[in-house]
């Protein structure tokens, strides 16, 4: 369970106030809210790379106020692949795993299961800059699975693809949720994403969180006139 | 506009011959000193003064340059990633020496070692630095390290900050993510820096004047070989020292330009 409790936090012009949120293990949660309404900030605090001025974030009940983003067991994607463009992809993949006490040929190992499961095998000895998007992004999925993160955390992950890219990635998302058990926090402006993957929909506008629920629930029509007319549901 | 139909238009053939009579007149300037000075450079280098003046060139410039990379890196860093407490005026105090005259740095550095309690201590301990080869290198330092704090913070900026974030859910500490990540992704900035600083602590002269003063064969380095040489009239050894410099300066701009040119695109996240 991720919690964040009542958390602020100003980054120059910008504000997250008084943030409440549960997202329970094993789900997948999708934050959907419009451009600079904050998501990809509750993801950095999640992760630990900001902290927050007030309040408090719990993973499994223990305030990680104190624990840096190294030991927070979280994966984490961004929207633009954010690849290390000096290391090629095997270097890539197996970036975390060499910082640990594992041997090669385990690593190496990990980094083949990986590189089957996304499809990826014959790019290994390539660099960032050379890969399509869909390539980059399943390369930076991999890169973030490759430590088995008990969180994973995806910044607008599909939002830089074309369509069928998007599709295809889409269905593979949804597998790793399954296989790896991981809660999934996904942070998108797209409706249909959330729709189709999430277990779980928060709405975020202006730097709060207006309204949780299942995807049935929160795209009904409720009486919360910002959410609604942000979904597109309100008449008026 | 189509690149070939330039002169078409009254204004643009204005433009573009002023470009052109303006490079000519910087060639033909440097071309005048190569010219008069090429010659004789053959000669010049078998002279006790000038191979000593070379030699000491090298040494303190390459001693200098050193410092300012290993300085620059940590207070660029800094400059480019964090939000320090007063971070615009610690920028503008690191800022200043590359506007100050070097010959005003020369004094400041002048009076703290030679008029303070303080450089009377380091002077004890063996860091004298007034009239002396350290002296040029301290000298060269204090000009030249905004300069190279500029290029490096310039390099780090241009470094995507979230490779960094994603090195630390890795598993890296800040100092690992420094070292894996921002660190070889500097590289081309690293290099141009060096490169530039060097040149530049090459013809380091205000300050190293005013701290090293100019004591023949003791701290005559290129530059202050050259004043000496055209205060006294050998025009030829002056000569053939300006051209040492000039071909130092263009082959370090030529090698600035390849590293320093694309740095900023290469080390760009993708």
């Amino acid at each position: 369970m991720i919690s964040l409790e009542n958390v602020s936090i100003s980054l120059g012009d910008f504000s997250l106030k008084s943030v409440n949120l549960e997202i329970p293990s094993g789900e997948y949660f999708s934050i959907l809210g419009p451009t600079g309404a904050g998501k990809t900030v509750i993801l950095e605090l999640i992760a630990g790379l900001y902290k927050p001025d007030k309040g408090n974030i719990l993973i499994n009940n223990e305030n990680v106020e104190k624990i840096p983003p190294e030991k927070r067991g979280v994966g984490f994607v961004y929207q633009d692949y954010a690849l290390f463009p000096h290391l090629n992809i095997y270097k890539n993949i197996s970036f975390g795993l060499k910082l640990r006490k594992i041997s090669q040929k385990e690593i190496r190992n990990t980094v083949l299961e990986l590189t089957e499961l996304f499809n990826i095998t014959h790019l290994l000895s390539r660099f960032p800059g050379t890969l399509s998007g869909g390539e980059q992004q399943r390369v930076s999925l991999a890169r973030a699975l490759a430590l088995r993160p008990k969180i994973l955390l995806m910044d607008e992950p599909l939002s830089a693809l074309d369509p069928n890219t998007k599709n295809f990635l889409r269905e593979e998302i949804k597998r790793i949720h399954r296989t790896y058990e991981c809660t999934i926090v996904h942070v998108t402006h797209d409706f249909n994403e959330a729709n189709t993957l999430a277990t779980l929909v928060g709405i975020i506008l202006d730097g709060q969180i207006r309204q949780v629920g299942t995807p049935g629930e929160v795209f009904k029509n409720n009486g919360d006139l910002k959410v609604s007319r942000f979904l597109g549901l309100s008449a008026s | 506009m189509a690149k070939t139909r330039w002169w078409k238009d009254k204004f643009n053939l204005f433009m573009v011959i002023f470009t052109y009579i303006i490079t000519f007149c910087i060639f033909a300037t440097l071309m005048t000193v190569i010219l008069k000075g090429f010659p004789g450079i053959g000669k010049a280098l078998m002279t006790k003064e000038i191979q000593f003046s070379i030699k000491l060139s090298l040494y303190t410039s390459v001693i200098s340059t050193i410092f300012c990379i290993l300085i620059a890196m940590p207070i660029a860093y800094v400059l480019a990633r964090t939000d320090i407490w007063a971070k615009q005026l610690i920028s503008t105090i690191l800022d200043l020496p590359l506007t100050l005259p070097p010959i005003v740095s020369g004094v400041c550095l002048l009076l703290i070692f030679g008029t303070t309690g303080f450089g009377a201590w380091l002077e004890d301990i063996g860091l004298g630095f007034v009239f002396t080869v350290k002296g040029i290198i301290i000298s060269q330092v204090f000009t030249n390290l905004s300069f190279t704090i500029r290029v490096l913070k310039s390099t780090i900026l241009s470094i995507n900050p979230r490779l960094d974030y994603i090195a630390r859910t890795l598993g890296c500490t800040p100092m690992q993510a420094f070292f894996k990540v921002t660190l070889p992704l500097s590289k081309n900035g690293i290099i141009a820096g060096t490169v530039i600083t060097w040149a530049r602590a090459l013809g380091a002269f205000g300050a190293v004047l005013m701290l090293a003063g100019a004591t023949r064969l003791r701290t005559e380095t290129l530059p202050i070989s050259l004043f000496l040489n055209m205060s006294t009239g050998d025009i030829d050894a002056a000569l053939a020292v300006a051209n040492i410099l000039i071909i130092i300066s263009v082959i370090s701009l030529f090698i600035f330009n390849k590293f320093g040119g694309d740095f900023i695109g290469d080390s760009r996240v993708n």
